[in-house]
């Protein structure tokens, strides 16, 4: 019997290998990490993704019309969507179809019809007004609810908004109203004269929007 | 030939291990085998389809419809690859058998699962395998919505923008994660050729080397024997072996089955590409994802919108009811194995009457999935006039949470019944064996 276990002074062939394997493991991980990193690529803010801004005319986005411009006398209480067009840094005039964020819904009410929350100095004679058309919960093109006139109903989980009130909430999930735009008329065209007045889609937070606007501000001077 | 094979593969071991594993003689055993041939027609179609598709969502001139030299009809890549392959002799024919196959795999797969769970299957030692079969059935579930945002049409665009803003969703980490999965800002110049990666390679490796792990564990563990094999001897292995005997039953069935989906899918079509149009910003009405994730849209239908911050991170009503809820979900039934504590080895396939508890829940957790599914309909229900903007959410709720208690009562009632009519009947012949004798 002895009274001392045999120590060994050399590390263990067992707690080398182990750590080896360990090692090479989590640099393995991290190599993997990083090259996971390029699976998201940069993103550049062109003029074609660049969000409906001061000076963008608004164009059909579809049917005959698509792309050519919205006259004030063709809009009724029928959703109209459009898409705005601007310039791009050479001067080209680009229409801004490359984010889905940037479609728009326009409508003409009745004079009287269109009430607060809508901001009304930012519609032309209370009566023209445009929205952003994503929306508020998972980003799907809301149309015209076709059982009430001036509301509007999102066919993937029911949101209902109410166009005539500043596009809030009626019913279902969506978290925010749509984002009103404010227009102005020039000749029969009808012309942007600043951003969205809330978040549109894709924002969680009102200063998420307002820090991407100050952004979009600066690339785009 | 035999004896050149064996001596350089040793096919007789083979033989011994694997071809002469037996498999119990039950109609009910057929459900995994549907899933697995499902899985085989899926790969074979989807090579077919692969080498006529063009993954790429850059815009190219229509070929049917191109337009003028001014103003040329510009569509998606991918999109009018698709049109391609419907223009093809028997190309929309090969679609359709692909999703029908997807369709009935996910189906197949579901009810195999039934089965194993009513009759005590998952116990030890199967646990790991049933763990394997969730990640089958989720992954399966990935490959599918993948695969139908491959057209590229309008209904594949509007879905990919609810995924990507399900990823979205995530608190913190959330932007970045979608814009890594779907190649950046939705929609992505790269994002067609990125689903493309996942659905062809990606999904499908995973799914195939789940399914050779599930197969392989499956052969070393044997299957649960029918209650017929305990009365007929009891602790051996029962069964046709799989080579001679059992193969030629699933090559019958393998063809019958592929033929029957295949005379279906003459008659009925799917997902009308034509109809629904290139990417565009006109809402579809009816929108709605296919029937096994219709519970999770649901879901998000019924809860209510809201957003709380946390920590700098927003946690909104999208995450709850597209992942968090899911994931309560899915976790509970990868719980399943651990809520039995026997033990000992489960050999023998239980008859579910004697487990009601079991039973009762697993009916009422299919109950509460229909009803969840229901409100997937609440937009259609909506706009029918049955419910209201105002009313629509409680009355959902209450089917939700009501109908699988009732559910569950009712299947513990009848299992009472059923085991009452049984001992009835037991004491009865006992009685008269007594008078024979």
């Amino acid at each position: 019997m002895t009274r001392y276990k045999k120590q060994d002074p050399e590390i263990t062939r067992r707690k080398f290998i182990n750590a080896a394997m360990g090692t090479s493991a989590g640099v393995g991980v991290l190599s993997l990490v990083s090259a996971l990193g390029s699976a998201k690529p940069v993103f550049r803010l062109t003029a074609d993704v660049a969000p409906p801004m001061k000076g963008d005319v608004l164009v059909h986005a579809e049917g005959p019309n698509q792309g050519q411009v919205v006259k004030a006398s063709e809009l009724s209480d029928k959703l109209v969507r459009a898409y705005p067009k601007g310039r791009d840094s050479k001067g080209t005039e680009v229409i801004r179809d490359k984010d889905p964020t940037n479609i728009l819904a326009v409508y003409k009410f009745a004079p009287g019809t269109l009430k607060e929350p809508t901001k009304l100095d930012a519609t032309i004679d209370a009566q023209i007004v445009a929205y952003g058309d994503r929306c508020t919960h998972a980003g799907c093109n809301v149309g015209d609810d076709p059982k009430t006139s001036g509301h509007m109903f999102c066919p993937c989980h029911s949101g209902q908004y109410d166009a005539t009130q500043g596009c809030r909430v009626l019913g279902g999930p969506p978290p925010a109203p749509l984002p009103q735009l404010p227009i102005k008329q020039e000749g029969d065209q009808l012309v942007v004269t600043g951003f969205f007045l809330s978040r549109p889609y894709g924002f969680n937070k009102e200063e998420d929007w307002e820090e991407y606007i100050k952004k979009v501000e600066e690339a785009m001077a | 030939m035999n004896q050149w094979l064996d001596e350089r593969l040793h096919i007789s071991r083979l033989n011994d291990k694997f071809l002469r594993k037996a498999f119990p003689v039950h109609h009910s055993f057929f459900l995994g085998e549907i899933t697995l041939f499902s899985l085989i027609v899926l790969i074979i179609t989807g090579i077919l389809l692969a080498l006529a598709y063009e993954p790429s969502n850059s815009l190219v001139v229509n070929s049917f419809d191109p337009g003028t030299p001014d103003k040329q009809n510009l569509i998606p890549a991918a999109y009018h690859s698709a049109l391609k392959i419907n223009a093809m002799p028997f190309g929309d024919m090969l679609r359709r058998v692909h999703h029908w196959m997807a369709n009935i795999m996910v189906a197949a797969a579901v009810v195999h699962m039934m089965r194993i769970y009513f009759t005590g299957a998952f116990k030890k030692p199967r646990e790991i395998n049933w763990w394997i079969g969730m990640l089958l059935l989720i992954f399966a579930a990935l490959t599918a919505v993948t695969g139908y945002i491959l057209p590229y049409d309008n209904y594949a665009f509007q879905t990919v923008g609810v995924v990507y803003a399900i990823v979205k969703s995530v608190p913190w980490v959330g932007d970045w994660l979608a814009q890594a999965a779907f190649a950046g800002q939705f929609p992505g110049a790269g994002i067609i050729p990125r689903i493309y990666g996942y659905h062809i390679m990606l999904l499908p490796g995973i799914l195939l080397a789940l399914t050779g792990a599930h197969m392989l564990i499956m052969i070393k563990q044997k299957h649960t024997q029918p209650q017929y094999a305990k009365r007929l001897a009891y602790k051996k292995i029962v069964g046709v072996p799989l080579m001679t005997q059992q193969t030629p039953i699933m090559l019958i069935l393998a063809l019958l089955f592929t033929g029957l989906v295949m005379l279906f899918a003459a008659y009925i079509p799917v997902h009308p590409i034509e109809v629904f149009g290139p990417p565009s910003s006109t809402p579809i009405p009816n929108i709605k994802p296919d029937w096994y994730l219709l519970w999770v849209f649901g879901a998000l239908a019924i809860i209510p919108g809201f957003e709380l911050e946390l920590l700098g991170g927003s946690i909104n009503a999208e995450f709850i009811g597209a992942m968090v809820f899911p994931g309560i979900v899915i976790g509970l039934m990868f719980a399943v194995p651990m809520l039995d504590r026997a033990k000992d080895n489960q050999y023998y396939a239980e008859n579910p009457t004697n487990h009601p508890v079991r039973l009762a829940a697993g009916t009422a957790f299919m109950a509460f999935m229909l009803m969840l599914s229901l409100a997937g309909y609440k937009p259609d229900l909506i706009q029918a006039g049955l419910l209201t903007t105002a009313n629509s959410n409680a009355i959902l709720w209450i089917l939700v949470i009501v109908v699988p208690v009732v559910i569950y009562f009712v299947t513990i009632g009848i299992v009472r019944m059923i085991r009452a009519l049984r001992e009835a009947d037991e004491r009865d012949s006992l009685a008269h064996a007594h008078a024979d004798d």
